[in-house]
């Protein structure tokens, strides 16, 4: 997928990645592309700054501590995160049913 | 000679990075951090190890690209900390100034003779003004917070370092409005209590010092490109 058709849900789909659990930086990154069956093609270095403004909005906190032996910085969700990822849940869910109702049609208008 | 390919790329993109040195390492840890897991992975994979250094680094993007998105970043935390700082300062720093007045000089009724009135109206300015920069620079902070997704990052860093120098401007005037406007009224009331002049010293040293803040936050919003 491209990377300019992801940016904008980029937020949210951090936000569901974050959901329910604590993670650092590159795990979040694995678990994008895990969720998306690898078909998630962002430079991985623009997920750093993205975390930077969920932190600024105070959808995550992160925390810096010890993970296999290294010092890293983990991210996790907050209430005002959990409330915003809902919305952006509601509202994908009704842009999706909206736009396959007419995309997903297989022309059946022209069939009428 | 792998770890050449990251140490590379991180000292390449700290070069490009302005803004809290706290903030800027913590952002080159984390990127290092990053690229050594992505290296482990491709090893995984079954690369050698510059193969896997030099991919993780291609994967994690053009250094340009990415020190963009990470200024723009450090300058709206910049902008952050010193609108903190010019909401915190200020109205603390103006009544101190009015306390210490009070205390060693006396109300402007002891003087003998009341100052004439353009002389009240900049002193009520310069008292007005160090209180609505501080709510300016707290207006702005809740409405960064709020338009944090809102709002592109060199945008709102931008507006941030806007705020803060015209606050710092601001503030700078009025006390130097009040310090000529006293002068030409009565150059002996300058230096009428030695307390006090160092009082009006220190306070020109945190103006010059919130200055020097807000002008770092134009100089972080100003290499994002």
């Amino acid at each position: 997928m491209k990377p300019d058709a992801l940016r904008g849900h980029l937020d949210a789909l951090l936000l569901a990645t974050l959901d329910g659990r604590q993670l650092h930086g590159y795990a979040i990154i694995e678990a994008l592309q895990q969720g998306s069956g690898g078909a998630l093609d962002l430079p991985t270095g623009t997920v750093y700054p993205a975390l930077r403004r969920l932190e600024r909005a105070g959808h995550v906190v992160s925390d810096w501590s010890t993970v296999g032996g290294r010092k890293r910085r983990t991210y996790k969700l907050t209430q005002a995160g959990q409330r915003a990822l809902n919305t952006e849940r509601t509202a994908w869910r009704e842009f999706t049913t909206v736009i396959d109702g007419v995309l997903g049609g297989d022309g059946k208008w022209a069939q009428t | 000679m792998g770890t050449d390919v990251i140490e590379r790329y991180v000292t390449d993109l700290g070069s490009r990075l302005q803004g809290s040195r706290k903030q800027v390492r913590e952002l080159l840890t984390e990127t290092r951090d990053s690229l050594a897991d992505a290296t482990e992975a491709h090893l995984d994979r079954g690369l050698t190890e510059k193969e896997a250094q030099k991919r993780a680094v291609e994967e994690f993007g053009p250094v340009r690209e990415i020190a963009n998105e990470y200024q723009a970043e450090l300058a709206v935390a910049y902008g952050t900390r010193t609108l903190i700082w010019l909401a915190i300062v200020l109205p603390l720093m103006h009544m101190a100034w009015e306390y210490g007045r009070m205390l060693l000089i006396g109300p402007w009724q002891d003087f003998g003779a009341m100052p004439p009135a353009w002389y009240l109206f900049i002193a009520k300015a310069n008292d007005l003004t160090s209180g609505i920069a501080s709510g300016v620079a707290l207006l702005a902070l809740i409405l960064g917070r709020f338009l944090a997704r809102r709002c592109d990052a060199k945008l709102l860093a931008r507006l941030g370092a806007t705020i803060a120098i015209g606050a710092v401007a601001a503030v700078l005037l009025g006390n130097l409005s009040i310090i000529l406007a006293t002068a030409h009224l009565d150059v002996s009331r300058l230096m009428q209590s030695l307390p006090m002049t160092i009082a009006s010293m220190v306070t020109w040293i945190v103006i010059i010092r919130l200055g020097l803040l807000a002008r770092r936050c134009l100089s972080c919003v100003t290499i994002v490109a």
